[in-house]
């Protein structure tokens, strides 16, 4: 027996654009008049992809929006056939690409766990037996003869996710379902993966969350329209990733006038006398807001970005004593940042300012339009002997008696 | 290796794979129980929806067709049209719900895969709901009026199953064509107001038999409904056999369910990308 899971060769997936006319009679009698010209724009969204898949492996997948990630899934799934090519699939397939697929608002939480459970490939007796261990992981177990409708979204999505983590393919397909819930349900869901993972499942798993992809898989393609551009390590088809499609963006501009009591208008991100930012020096952050309504405290911050998003470290003009109302007008600020602090990595910026006004909340955020990697120059990272590790070189004080 | 499955997009399918439907029965069985379920759910007379409706239609027709036109039956004429009506409003059923049934299913066509035919497939069985009231309807009349089935009874389940094929075959087409198609949305609601009165429900075959010419009576029975109806209620009342002409009602329910089972297998791997 081989341990190929799933083996695709040269497979192409071929979308004609504005087939909207074709759909009826009309465009269908008209195509037959008209020469073939007149037909729709061809789109491929998959362009002769080729790969192995070994049992027991967690895939992710990865890429931009229209990158081809869902046709593939959806190609892997059976769900659409491929224009060109061959699939191979050596074990039982169970495909997520959505949680609570066929879900009827006016059945009750029993009655659409079977119905869900069927949908998604289990036999009646097999939900039957494992009808407890799904309602004891969803706990919704006090509602469960109550027509869903009746859930709350959190309920609903608890409940779907609840017989989909139960089911027991030899592979599993997996479309970004973990991106709904709240965090605690995603967590547990996160750990429910992990265990699937842990049993020698093959896993393929579809994300932009790359901190869950990098954290589950073990091995990523990265699809860059259509093709499949490079496939690795899960770390390095991350940052592979991330490098191609963020590029330094040094100055952000508001291209419309917005109905905010207060907004920001500009953001731009420098060193003095430099073109470009890099790890030396002192990075400035300068950033112009428009308050239309008096301001009785000013709340404002700044935070740094990793690439996967999340907040490294944030401030605010406190850092400084700074603490008052501001009236009605255009104001700018600028923040400095302590000297060799950055790595050579990507990092963006986020924004936010909000107030209480008069029982109305006041809030505007500009998140991640600001994007830069510095380039590497003599620092505190490279005057270290070995190097440094982390995120941010901070110079510490030291002691050695 | 009984898991292994190959997806190659050089082959074509020609006939649906009747193993794996078979497979998947359970998924079957499920969606069928939905739909009843569903059915009436959150109407306020609920069920009564079921019978109100054949109901009013048979006192219609019997107005119409028994009162004001004099429609001569051999059993009175309310129980003469409730023997046709009762499979007609099974093929209708089926017909309308099959056609509709991919579009109306489209989150699930697109999220996960599973034979497609199934759906149509499972319209089939929820449209004896209707059969069965309309019977229900038929034997109280029967006590009433003191008729007892003729001797021909044996033969119902044969144009039963003939209904049943014909009204597959039409809705496995629709609900194919729908995809592609959605003209066929407006078409079907037209078919069954015309079927009502080209399928002889609330008169003799034999009217349009004697007052056709024969090459126009052929045509009648290209209508797949109008040999079902006449042999079911044949062998209900004993009345006005079907001649040969049923030969071409078989045919066209064979034809019509085995192309479409064809064109339905033909455009099924591509129906997520219409829907």
């Amino acid at each position: 027996m081989s341990d190929v899971a799933i083996k695709i060769e040269g497979v192409s997936k071929k979308y004609t654009i504005g087939k909207q006319k074709e759909n009826s009679l009309r465009g269908s009698f008209g195509g037959l008049l008209k020469s073939a010209a007149a037909k729709g724009e061809e789109f491929w969204a998959l362009k002769d992809i080729s790969f192995e898949v070994n049992k027991g492996e967690v895939i992710g997948v990865i890429g931009k929006n229209g990158a081809g990630k869902s046709t593939l899934l959806k190609v892997l799934s059976q769900i659409t056939k491929p224009t060109e090519g061959r699939i191979e699939i050596n074990g039982r397939v169970a495909s997520l690409l959505e949680v609570g697929t066929g879900f009827h608002p006016e059945l009750t939480g029993r009655e659409n766990i079977y119905l869900n459970g069927t949908i998604l490939g289990m036999s009646r007796k097999e939900v039957k037996a494992k009808f407890d261990e799904i309602v004891d992981f969803s706990g919704v177990d006090k509602f469960i003869d109550t027509p869903v409708k009746h859930y709350s979204s959190g309920m609903y999505v608890r409940l779907a996710f609840a017989v989909a983590a139960h089911l027991e393919p030899e592979i599993l397909i997996i479309d970004e379902v973990l991106a709904v819930g709240d965090a605690e349900f995603q967590k547990k869901c996160l750990g429910k993966m992990k265990d699937v993972a842990e049993t020698g499942r093959t896993v393929i798993f579809v994300s932009h969350n790359m901190a869950a992809v990098e954290k589950l898989c073990s091995k990523c393609f990265l699809l860059n329209h259509g093709n499949l551009e490079f496939s690795g390590t899960s770390s390095e088809t991350i940052s592979k990733y991330l490098n191609s499609s963020k590029l330094n963006q040094y100055f952000w501009e508001r291209s419309q006038s917005s109905d905010n009591k207060a907004y920001f208008t500009s953001i731009k991100v420098y060193q003095d006398g430099q073109l470009d930012i890099t790890t030396s020096g002192k990075l400035k952050v300068e950033f112009k807001y428009q308050i239309q309504e008096k301001l009785s405290s000013l709340n404002l911050h700044l935070a740094l970005l990793d690439n996967y998003g999340q907040v490294i470290f944030s401030s605010a003009p406190e850092d400084s004593g700074i603490k008052k109302s501001l009236e009605i007008g255009n104001y700018a600020s600028i923040v400095e940042f302590p000297e060799d602090l950055l790595f050579p990595i990507g990092y963006s910026l986020k924004l936010i300012l909000w107030d209480h006004v008069a029982g109305s909340f006041i809030h505007h955020d500009v998140n991640e339009k600001i994007r830069f990697k510095p380039i590497e120059t003599q620092s505190l990272i490279n005057k270290t002997s070995g190097g440094r590790s982390g995120i941010l070189a901070v110079k510490c004080n030291w002691k050695i008696e | 290796m009984s898991n292994k499955k190959i997806i190659d997009a050089s082959s074509k399918k020609v006939f649906p794979d009747l193993k794996e439907i078979f497979r998947y029965k359970d998924l079957f069985y499920t969606l069928t129980w939905r739909d009843f379920r569903v059915r009436y759910a959150q109407t306020t007379i609920g069920f009564l929806w079921a019978i109100l409706q054949p109901v009013v239609t048979l006192l219609i027709l019997t107005l119409v067709f028994g009162r004001f036109v004099g429609v001569e039956t051999k059993v009175p004429h309310i129980l003469f049209t409730v023997a046709g009506m009762s499979i007609w409003s099974y093929f209708s059923y089926v017909m309308i719900n099959s056609g509709s049934s991919i579009i109306a299913s489209q989150g699930m066509v697109k999220k996960i895969y599973f034979p497609r035919l199934i759906i149509p497939m499972s319209k089939a069985i929820v449209g004896f709901i209707d059969f069965g009231i309309s019977l229900l309807i038929m034997v109280v009349l029967m006590i009433y009026f003191g008729i007892s089935p003729s001797s021909n009874i044996w033969y119902a389940p044969l144009f039963i199953i003939m209904g049943i094929f014909a009204a597959l075959g039409v809705g496995i087409w629709l609900s194919a064509l729908t995809v592609r198609y959605r003209d066929f949305q407006h078409v079907v609601p037209f078919m069954v107001q015309i079927g009502l009165y080209i399928t002889p429900i609330a008169y003799p075959a034999e009217f349009a038999v004697q007052k056709l010419p024969d090459w126009a009576a052929t045509i009648y029975y290209l209508n797949p409904m109008a040999g079902v109806v006449q042999g079911f209620r044949w062998s209900m009342f004993g009345s006005e056999a079907p001649g040969d002409l049923i030969y071409v009602s078989i045919g066209i329910i064979v034809l019509i369910f085995i192309s479409g089972m064809a064109y339905f297998s033909k455009v099924e791997d591509e129906m997520s990308d219409y829907v």
